[in-house]
């Protein structure tokens, strides 16, 4: 088969990205391991080769001396077309074996607009696309990542998700099915095996009832291995648990083409739209010892010049001035600069900025999300206008002179005032930088003022609201466009088309995997490159089905009604979310959970969550 | 030193940034003595004799590395080859006087083999290849920085000789560098397609070495190249 995609590659642009070949990707031959893995990321290689959670798992597995792992990437457009042309199956990057050759196909859920790149790889790699056609010989597919939380519009093509923090439960499923394998049991025998592992939904082994509005009437299982409700998997202690010492080191440019060192997982600021917040609970933090004993590790192994320091809200690490301090001296000689993604503006970050700034100076972003202190505390981001107003004059006197400003709009209970708060933010933001003296400033003011659209997702408190349709959407984007029109900004938009379908698959049921199954058979693939997006096709989809995108995007769910991932337990509880939505709308702020236990369901696991007690 | 390493098949559509990010890293996580410029974002200055171009194998490829006194190079070398991914394969190294001249300025041309697949298509341009070696001239489409021109290819090409192997043929010539440039592989067989009246013919490139001027016209191994 290599020579075959020798011959593919003189004819795609960027080959490199099919070529493997990286440092520290060099696995075990597939022939002398007793079980194989096959990590697919849907999307493409630069995209997948930034993503933290990849390395990790592909570590993980690749460290059990049984078992090998090996990354699959969805191929361009280009390269598509010529392995469609000559028939040459989807491959994996280090052996270039089919896809159906793994034992096991395991896909990570980063977004919504990522599922046609999952039919399209399946069949791409000659596995059955759907899950009820697959036999023994097929391999089994799993799925996992945040995506995994409503598995819904992908029952139809999963075999088994994984909930929750993939670490250990990534290994049991690879042992179980290695057992099997061994034993020679039918694909029936696994799933139920998989179904019984903590954390595992296998979704043939459920029946989904619908009330004839639509709605959902009843999920139960149907065979005694699998639990009504599937427990999220969490990973208590961040310290004790795997982390790789190295990670591939790819040629070419990637997204993040940097250390990506994992300081803490889990949030505990309580922003109700946010889904990473509520789905990662409760907050972990890595320890200084590790990190810097990690840190080391990996700029020995990859030779990166720079160390990112990621989580959800890395202002928040309790030790950060020390981490990054510590980080600087340690690689001072070595000449490795530290960054700091996510920065929140309520977090202490004067001296960590001062830190990051010794070494390289990027630009910053602030996240207000909301422009009224009223719809702020809506949304409860904790955030206030003299906040912002304090951390943009630290900035511009610091040196800085590109902030970016990220908004969402559409919020819950938004009004025109509060698109009128997003320009006085950008206007103050203006301001702020022309009243620090001329000769002290740096030139050329940049500011960024970028809108996403207010997505409903689930075991959020904002999981019963209805998104906007696309012509308020675009009403209100027409609206900012005039509000914004400031010397020295700049606005962003999405496509509201985008967020609209990402709605109907963040909040869709089992009917979503027909439309997204029509989609594909209709050409849909890449819905994330918005040069590939085809809105037309997936209208018709939804025409072909009969089924109204509206139903899931612009419909308020109501607070009794049976959702279609409420079998899921994520550790937060419904009626804690629920709790969240009515203070949401009465504009009542819920304290952070490190000034104390807000009681949101995390505290029944003991011992889990260092804030609860 | 001078480093001669492989840029072996799977890594051919590296390109040479990214080739030599990559081996800064390796540098980087080497160990060993490497010299960073001065200056605000201090960087290690590599130079490579001659870039490669993407989609061509290189056999003996040759670069230059920046170090700090004097290590031996067989050392250097072995520690290099763990450094750098397998597909990148340190071959030597020796240490160059801090007078010697920059690799690029030496470089004459190089030696240049063609595996061709087997096919009617390669008979033909097997055929070709024994006119163009008869003929003084050959004008073909080149693209350069300037843009795209009519050049006459031919006397770029120096003692050149196709035989049939077992997996179709192999073509071997020496390519001569003149003042606008050098002549890349893929420029060579559209040439010899064109001459052939065929399409394109399914084909691997290798550049076996990299060559410096000797005496009297002739050419050298860069590698073995003295100063002085």
């Amino acid at each position: 088969m290599t020579e075959r995609i020798e011959r593919l590659l003189e004819r795609v642009e960027k080959p490199a990205r099919y070529t493997g070949s990286e440092m520290n990707t060099e696995v075990k031959p597939i022939s002398e391991t007793e079980i194989s893995f096959a990590f697919c990321f849907p999307d493409t290689y630069e995209v997948a080769m930034s993503h933290l959670g990849m390395k990790i798992l592909y570590d993980i597995i690749n460290t059990l001396p049984y078992a090998v792992c090996e990354r699959v990437c969805m191929p361009w457009v280009d390269m598509l077309k010529a392995m469609r042309e000559e028939n040459v199956p989807l491959f994996s990057l280090e052996s270039r074996t089919a896809l159906n050759r793994f034992d096991i196909v395991g896909f990570t859920l980063q977004y919504e607009m990522s599922y046609t790149n999952i039919l399209e790889m399946l069949s791409l790699g000659n596995v059955p696309v759907k899950a009820s056609e697959r036999t023994d010989a097929d391999p089994i597919v799993v799925a996992g990542g945040p995506c995994a939380s409503n598995p819904e519009p992908l029952h139809a093509f999963i075999d088994a998700f994984m909930m929750g923090d993939g670490e250990d439960v990534i290994v049991e499923v690879v042992d179980a099915l290695n057992d099997y394998k061994k034993r020679n049991l039918p694909r029936a025998e696994r799933l139920k095996k998989l179904a019984s592992i903590e954390g595992v939904y296998v979704p043939a082994l459920y029946r989904a009832e619908y009330h004839e509005d639509g709605t959902l009437k009843a999920f139960t299982p149907t065979d005694p291995a699998a639990p009504a409700t599937v427990k999220k998997r969490f990973v208590a202690d961040l310290n004790a648990t795997a982390y790789p010492e190295t990670i591939p080191v790819p040629y070419t440019q990637i997204v993040h083409d940097r250390i990506m060192l994992e300081i803490m997982r889990g949030c505990t600021r309580g922003c109700r739209f946010c889904q990473a917040g509520m789905l990662y609970r409760p907050v972990r933090e890595r320890s200084l010892e590790k990190l810097n004993d990690l840190a080391q590790k990996l700029v020995d192994h990859t030779g990166y010049e720079e160390i990112s320091l990621s989580s959800l809200s890395s202002g928040d690490y309790s030790c950060l001035p020390a981490l990054c301090e510590g980080l600087m001296e340690r690689f001072a000689d070595q000449r490795v600069s530290i960054s700091l993604p996510s920065l929140r503006i309520d977090s202490v970050v004067k001296d960590s900025l001062a830190q990051t700034q010794r070494v390289k100076k990027t630009s910053l972003t602030f996240a207000p999300e909301a422009g009224t202190q009223r719809l702020r505390d809506v949304i409860n981001k904790g955030v206030t206008e003299d906040d912002l107003r304090g951390k943009l004059k630290d900035a511009f006197e610091g040196g800085w002179n590109s902030v970016k400003l990220y908004f969402m709009m559409g919020l819950p209970t938004e009004t025109q005032a509060d698109l009128e708060g997003i320009a006085a933010l950008a206007r103050m933001a203006v301001n702020a930088y022309y009243a620090v003296p001329k000769g002290q400033r740096a030139k050329g003011l940049r500011i960024t003022v970028s809108e996403a659209v207010f997505v409903p997702k689930p075991f959020t408190p904002f999981q019963w609201c209805a998104q906007d349709t696309m012509e308020v959407v675009r009403q209100k984007q027409q609206e900012l466009r005039r509000l914004l029109n400031i010397q020295g900004v700049t606005f962003h938009w999405h496509d509201p088309s985008i967020s609209s379908l990402e709605a109907c698959f963040a909040v869709g049921d089992r009917h979503m995997a027909d439309v997204l199954y029509r989609a594909w058979e209709l050409g849909c693939k890449l819905d994330g490159w918005n040069d590939q997006f085809r809105y037309d096709l997936w209208m018709q989809a939804f025409r072909d089905c009969g089924i109204d995108p509206a139903f899931y995007a612009n419909r308020p769910r109501g607070l009794e009604e049976l959702l279609p991932w409420d079998f899921i337990d994520i550790g937060v509880t419904k009626r804690y979310l629920r709790l969240e939505y009515e203070r949401a709308l009465k504009a009542q702020t819920t304290k952070d959970c490190r000034q104390g236990c807000n009681g949101c369901g995390i505290e029944r696991i003991k011992g889990l969550c260092s804030l609860c007690g | 030193m001078m480093v001669v390493f492989e840029k072996s098949l799977p890594v051919r559509y590296i390109g040479h940034l990214d080739l030599m990010r990559s081996v800064q890293r390796a540098l980087r996580r080497s160990g060993l003595p490497i010299r960073y410029s001065n200056g605000f974002n201090p960087h290690i200055q590599l130079s490579f004799a001659a870039p490669l171009s993407v989609g061509v194998v290189g056999m003996r490829e040759i670069m230059d590395v920046p170090v700090e006194g004097e290590p031996d190079p067989e050392n250097f070398a072995a520690v290099l080859r763990k450094t750098l991914p397998t597909a990148l394969k340190v071959l030597s190294a020796r240490i160059i006087p801090d007078d010697f001249p920059t690799l690029m300025a030496l470089v004459a041309g190089s030696e240049l083999r063609v595996e061709i697949d087997p096919g009617v298509e390669a008979d033909k341009v097997a055929e070709a290849f024994q006119s163009f070696m008869a003929t003084d001239e050959c004008v073909t489409l080149r693209r350069t920085k300037s843009g795209e021109n009519q050049t006459n290819i031919r006397p770029f090409i120096r003692d050149g000789s196709i035989e049939q192997t077992e997996n179709g043929y192999t073509l071997r010539c020496t390519v001569i560098n003149k003042r606008e440039g050098s002549l890349k592989p893929v420029v060579l067989m559209q040439a010899l397609c064109e001459m052939a009246g065929i399409e394109a013919v399914p084909y691997f490139a290798y550049r076996d070495r990299i060559l410096a001027s000797g005496k009297n016209g002739t050419v050298i191994s860069l590698e073995e190249y003295n100063h002085g």
